[in-house]
């Protein structure tokens, strides 16, 4: 990292914690909480289709099934609500491994993996939707408690900034260091040509299933977070339309890096709120931004910026 | 018992064709321009809506309003495709997405205009068929019976005409096709079309026994791309029967089983089918 990136991330991660100090609206701090929760998902689910090339559906199964198990645990277990989300993330690691051993050892690709990825999120979705007994089916649960962390009940606005900021940082932090390491070789080997990787002596099918057990296992810490955030869970946590918009996010953002997703999801997130829209609207303007991006700047924000510094800089 | 099973397989087998031209339009559209058209379920929501106003509003006759409606539906293939579609050609991410965000706009756009308030067509062709003691109902007898001679229209085509066996040229090496003076950017254009106007045939003659909501289309294309996968990409009679086996699927499924496993069956066939017969059902019977 040269001087000059790492003097702007510090500038950044400093203006970003002192925020709550100078801006006391309630408003524009639980639109930041919902941004970097939804970055924290963008973010993972960018490590399977960004870096790995898997385009995975299953992520709003992660996340939803995570909320139901957190709550599940905490109520049959006895357990406290951060044993609940690491039980929880576990139990979606599980599901992750059935699922990915099933995709990758039939060597499921590109538009087939997503499809299959899509009928286990939607098999999860019936599950939860028609299993009253244990989901409370379409009303959803109202979630009455909150997190406790070293002592303090994270109960308001600020405190809720300042743990879903930490944890987006850790994502970005596992990440980027993931990315980085031998494993992101692997993936970007994975993406670039799977067959010529397994000629090279990379275990593709190990990788692809790490990827996307990694990245489900975020998405289920995010659920969890985002539930109790939230305060009640709902079937819909686990629609079509919460992948889709995780997609979107990462497209508008950017997929080539660690951090892009984050634009993305603040954008998207931001924009329904700070422009008063009727939910259609909403929807049609939702709608216009993916096809804009995807003809108009296939690389994303953060990706486009980024070329045109670069020519900048050349020349 | 016998009735009732008698209802649910023929209901299922009318909802099976529904599914199958649907499907027909995304085998179509793989085959020829390598994307899959989640959009095509808004196509069929718009042909429904278009035959639901040429008959309640402008007061057509029915079947001309179906004609119109047809026409509506392949005129906005013809600008998305030209608008958007064309953009994405072979990339099947991009156009996944692209579609997706078309479904966002024009489910939106129709829910503006018509809002959620279910809409119904005036009865259309009233009465029913008495039938070895079974009983018909002839809209539904009507459906089915036009839906079928589309497709085999549509195979026949295939197999017989010029344009038929370039489809097939192209689907199978582009380039050589085009070396043979195959017009390949008119013939994705022409087949894209094509799926969108065999959608809002589908949805115009939905409207005729199904109250319409702006979302009716999005069920009914996972469950198209469902039975199209199931029969084998690429297989034209094999949509027909791919709609078919999970319309009935769902139809006698739901003597038997909660209600609530109705959407479960094409799903589990999905997987299945992909796991274990990646070529599907009809492999090499184009």
């Amino acid at each position: 990292m040269r001087f000059q990136n790492r003097f702007l991330f510090f500038a950044l991660a400093v203006a970003l914690l002192a925020l709550p100090l100078g801006v006391k609206s309630d408003v524009v701090l639980t639109i930041l909480v919902f941004s970097w929760l939804q970055g924290m998902l963008a973010v993972s689910f960018n490590l399977i289709f960004g870096f790995t090339g898997q385009l995975t559906m299953f992520h709003a199964a992660a996340f939803g099934i995570a909320g139901y198990a957190t709550h599940l645990s905490m109520q049959h277990l006895g357990v406290g609500y951060w044993t609940g989300t690491v039980l929880a993330a576990l139990f979606v690691s599980v599901l992750s491994i059935i699922v990915g051993t099933i995709c990758f050892r039939f060597r499921l690709k590109e538009f087939y993996f997503a499809i299959v990825t899509l009928a286990f999120s939607e098999m999860a979705r019936l599950t939860v939707l028609n299993w009253n007994s244990v989901t409370n089916g379409t009303l959803g649960i109202n979630l009455q408690e909150k997190p406790w962390l070293f002592g303090f009940k994270v109960n308001d606005t600020v405190s809720w900034y300042y743990l879903s900021l930490v944890a987006l940082a850790v994502t970005l932090l596992v990440c980027s260091r993931l990315v980085h390491s031998w494993m992101g070789r692997c993936f970007s080997a994975i993406r670039l040509n799977d067959e010529l990787g397994d000629t090279l002596g990379i275990n593709v099918f190990r990788y692809k299933l790490a990827a996307f057990v990694a990245g489900n296992f975020i998405a289920a810490v995010t659920g969890s977070l985002y539930a109790y955030y939230l305060g009640s869970l709902e079937p819909g946590f686990l629609s079509i339309d919460q992948s889709l918009g995780i997609v979107a996010m990462v497209l508008l953002g950017g997929r080539s890096s660690v951090f892009a997703p984050v634009v993305g999801a603040v954008l998207l997130t931001a924009l329904p709120h700070l422009i008063h829209f009727s939910a259609e609207v909403r929807s049609i303007v939702y709608g216009s931004i993916l096809i804009l991006t995807i003809l108009v700047m296939p690389q994303g924000i953060y990706g486009s910026i980024a070329a045109l510094l670069r020519k900048r800089h050349a020349s | 018992m016998g009735q009732l099973i008698f209802g649910q397989l023929l209901n299922g087998a009318i909802i099976g064709t529904l599914y199958g031209i649907i499907a027909l339009g995304v085998t179509l559209t793989f085959g020829i321009t390598g994307i899959v058209n989640f959009a095509l379920g808004v196509f069929m929501m718009l042909g429904a809506y278009a035959a639901w106003y040429f008959t309640d509003t402008a007061g057509l006759p029915y079947p001309i309003a179906v004609l119109c409606a047809v026409g509506v539906t392949a005129l906005a293939g013809l600008v998305a495709d030209q608008a958007l579609f064309r953009f994405t050609r072979n990339n099947l991410v991009n156009g996944l997405l692209v579609s997706i965000g078309m479904i966002a706009v024009l489910e939106a756009t129709a829910l503006l205009i018509f809002t959620a308030t279910p809409k119904e067509l005036h009865r259309v062709m009233p009465g029913v068929i008495q039938f070895m003691g079974f009983v018909l109902p002839k809209m539904k007898l009507t459906v089915f019976l036009v839906l079928l001679a589309v497709i085999f229209g549509t195979y026949a085509a295939l197999t017989r005409t010029w344009i038929g066996r370039a489809a097939y040229a192209y689907a199978q090496n582009p380039e050589a096709a085009e070396l043979m003076g195959v017009r390949t950017a008119r013939l994705q254009t022409g087949v894209v079309v094509y799926s969108t106007a065999l959608a809002g045939l589908g949805g115009a003659l939905y409207a005729s026994l199904y109250s319409l909501e702006p979302t009716l289309g999005s069920l009914f294309v996972l469950k198209a791309v469902e039975a199209a996968i199931l029969a084998g990409i690429g297989s034209v009679i094999g949509s027909l029967f791919g709609g078919v086996i999970l319309g009935v699927t769902e139809g006698v499924g739901s003597i038997y089983l909660p209600l609530a496993f109705r959407d479960v069956y094409g799903l589990v066939f999905l997987v299945a089918i992909l796991l274990f017969m990646p070529a599907g059902l009809f492999a090499g019977r184009k």
